[in-house]
């Protein structure tokens, strides 16, 4: 029989943390999102270029502010080296002690020197001196209009860069929408092929792209391979149910018309087997090939479960508590409590509990319990436990387990304290089945009441076995939230 | 059980390829007291149809030539008998399609003799209380014309009024068991009357599939919602889509 790969499994943790926010904000509140790493990204490239150019034209104004002032200082000592010499003025003569240092160790070294000095960072002066006949003749020049300008560019440029990013920063943030957009439909449409929807495409994909229009082409043709795949699963599937019915059909019709004898009964009841195994092994199909969809309905969980015993031509203790009434398939309902019950008849001992609660149905037995591998692993295919534990084909656990994953429902399996087996099948809360509809919507997860000692594992979802122990319902399950 | 024959023998047209479930069938059916004439591939069980006019049709999905969903589409394009489908593959692409091509009723292969008399048995209820299929039968020649057995058969002739329900342009004769709309007899095959009376008896309340499915065609808890469905989908187009209002996750009603 086919497989199917865990191809239905949905995960949507990471917008969990957000559920409670309105929709439309979601995304702006985000603060890991790619809109504003890429603002931030935007900030510190405007910054970066804003500290250069104003490091570069802060630097290059100094320099030639530096050259003007220290041109117009010379131009006064020259002046004042012709006044001294035409007209012997001691106006300008200063002893080199009063002249700051490093202008004084200049003149003693060159015989002239300019230098600015801005001791006083408020007024700072261009000083110029050259020795004349002997004595250090010295001007200076006030510095500060310069000074004073050359602040005033630095704010204009450090206030120009701050409206620069104002404007820049929203700016980027608003154009990050557009391939957040393209990537949240790429997200939403890989969640919705992940909760069952075959169909779900981006069609954003196509020759020429950016990186976005290559992955959503990605998802597009893995959408593709996946339906293509499931799909043949079911043709194969359905031929399958074809070709072995169709003899079937004769079979069963002919054994009927057989006269009645003791071979005829033996024939009509190796009859009977054979077409419930055909069956079983068809509906495991089906449930692989993700065939099988849920009908819900309100149904008396009681009843039902009264009714499905008396089908089967089964018997057991049923107890109920209230009048639980549940929304769920009542055909799938009905496989799953007949498989139990018969599964707990042919495999453990009598006399067989079921316990009906509001959404909870247990079915127990008195027998040796479930055997080690089944609660290590879950239901195998054709796996009995043990070979002393004849009849039946082991595929009733299986099915069982199949059809709560298409209700929504979880089945756990434990083996009671005092001996005998425990299955327990928790249906999804009420209004539970029509939300789960929607891919994305995460219910928590019920089933805190596992109570059994021992090796209670959760089947929730588990693809029969395959060592998934906590699952979730991949058809109805839609919204992830795993345990 | 055998020997319970009914007065006139009902006569069954079976058309099935595989040798082995024709003559099965047909024995096991015929213990039952029906005449059943079988035909093993599309073609010649459309001929036999048109030769033999059966009270009721059993079709295989899968057959040779003519498959079952285009011979029971060319059936109802003239006539209303009951049609059963036998589907192996039991999948929506047979059940639906079969249903859409205006079967009444589906089985799954294998199925036990007595559920196929028990199917068999509700659709033969639903066509002699319909007295509508006679008439649609004898008119078939001119019903033919107008093609999607939606005929026009006959000239409108006002039944009593104590026997007439009146929905807008609908009119019910539930005496007569005659469908007019806008003054025209709608021919509706057994299980689509039975169906609108269902309907024309609770004007305005909602019907689930379930009640449906018990009251119209006999099923107890495990009838397949679709064949409501598909029944539903083939009534509103012979008497009006807006008639038969959807109503989401409950059932449907009729607007009054």
């Amino acid at each position: 029989m086919p497989r199917t790969p865990h191809v239905r499994t949905p995960h949507v943790r990471a917008a969990h943390h957000l559920r409670t926010v309105p929709h439309a904000l979601r995304p702006l509140l985000n603060w890991r999102s790619l809109r504003w790493k890429i603002a931030a990204l935007v900030a510190v490239a405007s910054c970066a270029v804003a500290l250069a150019i104003g490091l570069l034209v802060h630097h290059s104004t100094l320099e030639r502010s530096l050259h003007e002032d220290r041109e117009r200082a010379l131009t006064a000592l020259t002046a004042a080296v012709a006044d001294h010499r035409r007209t012997g003025t001691q106006a300008s003569v200063t002893p080199l002690a009063e002249l700051p240092d490093a202008l004084a160790r200049q003149v003693t070294a060159t015989g002239r020197g300019t230098l600015y000095d801005d001791s006083d960072p408020t007024v700072p002066w261009e000083w110029a001196a050259t020795r004349v006949d002997g004595q250090v003749l010295a001007v200076r020049v006030d510095a500060g209009t310069d000074l004073r300008s050359r602040q005033a560019l630095d704010r204009h440029m450090r206030l120009a860069s701050l409206a620069a990013l104002a404007v820049v920063v929203p700016l980027a943030a608003l154009a990050a929408e557009l391939p957040n957009r393209r990537l949240r439909r790429v997200a939403g449409t890989a969640r919705r092929i992940a909760a069952g929807d075959l169909e779900a495409r981006t069609r954003a994909g196509g020759p020429g792209g950016d990186e976005i229009t290559e992955i959503a082409a990605t998802v597009d043709s893995m959408a593709d391979s996946l339906r293509d795949r499931l799909r043949s699963e079911q043709r194969f599937t359905a031929d399958v149910a074809h070709e072995l019915r169709t003899p079937l059909m004769g079979l069963v019709t002919a054994a009927e018309l057989l006269p009645e004898s003791e071979p005829t009964e033996l024939v009509r009841d190796r009859v009977r087997v054979l077409r419930a195994l055909v069956e079983d092994l068809l509906e495991i199909s089906r449930l692989d090939a993700g065939a099988e969809h849920s009908e819900p309905r309100p149904v008396a969980l009681a009843e039902a479960v009264a009714e499905s015993l008396d089908r089967a031509g089964l018997t057991a203790r049923l107890s109920v508590t209230g009048a639980p009434v549940a929304e769920t398939d009542p055909r799938r309902l009905d496989r799953i409590v007949a498989n139990l019950v018969g599964n707990a008849h042919r495999h453990g001992g009598a006399p067989v509990d079921v316990t009906v609660g509001a959404t909870r149905i247990e079915v127990r037995d008195h027998g040796p319990g479930f055997p080690a591998q089944l609660l290590a692993r879950g239901p195998q295919r054709f796996f009995t436990g043990a070979s002393e534990r004849g009849g039946g084909h082991g595929l009733g656990l299986t099915i069982a387990l199949g059809q709560a994953q298409v209700i929504g429902a979880t089945l756990t399996f434990a083996n009671a304290p005092d001996g005998g087996a425990r299955a327990v099948l928790h249906l999804p809360p009420a209004g539970a089945g029509r939300a789960a509809d929607g891919p994305g919507r995460a219910q928590p997860g019920p089933g805190q009441d596992h109570g059994a000692p021992g090796d209670g594992r959760t089947g929730r979802g588990a693809r029969t076995g395959g060592g998934a122990r906590t699952g979730r319902g991949a058809r109805t399950g839609g919204g992830g939230g795993r345990h | 059980m055998p020997g319970e024959n009914p007065p006139a023998p009902v006569s069954l047209l079976l058309v099935e390829d595989d040798e082995v479930i024709r003559r099965t069938v047909a024995m096991a059916l015929e213990r039952y007291g029906y005449r059943v004439s079988v035909a093993a591939d599309g073609l010649t069980g459309l001929e036999l149809f048109r030769e033999l006019k059966p009270d009721l049709l059993l079709l295989d999905v899968m057959l040779p030539h003519l498959d079952g969903i285009g011979l029971c589409r060319r059936i109802r394009e003239s006539a209303l008998e009951p049609i059963l489908m036998m589907s192996a593959r039991g999948d929506a692409l047979d059940v639906v399609s079969g249903l859409e091509a205006g079967a009444d009723d589906y089985v799954v292969k294998p199925v036990d003799t007595s559920v196929l008399v028990a199917r068999i048995r509700s659709l033969l209820r639903r066509a002699t209380f319909a007295p509508q299929a006679e008439r649609g039968r004898a008119d078939t020649g001119r019903a033919a014309g107008n093609g999607a057995g939606q005929g026009t058969l006959g000239p409108y002739a006002p039944p009593p009024d104590s026997d007439r329900l009146v929905f807008g342009d609908l009119t019910v004769d539930t005496a007569g068991l005659d469908v007019f709309r806008a003054g025209t007899r709608v021919a509706l095959t057994p299980t689509e009357l039975r169906l609108l009376l269902e309907f024309a008896a609770h004007p305005g309340v909602v019907l689930d599939r379930q009640t449906l499915l018990r009251n119209v065609w006999d099923y107890g808890w495990d009838g397949d919602s679709r064949v409501v469905d598909l029944c539903v989908q083939r009534l509103r187009r012979k008497i009006g889509a807006e008639r038969i209002e959807t109503v989401r996750g409950f059932g449907y009603k009729l607007r009054r």
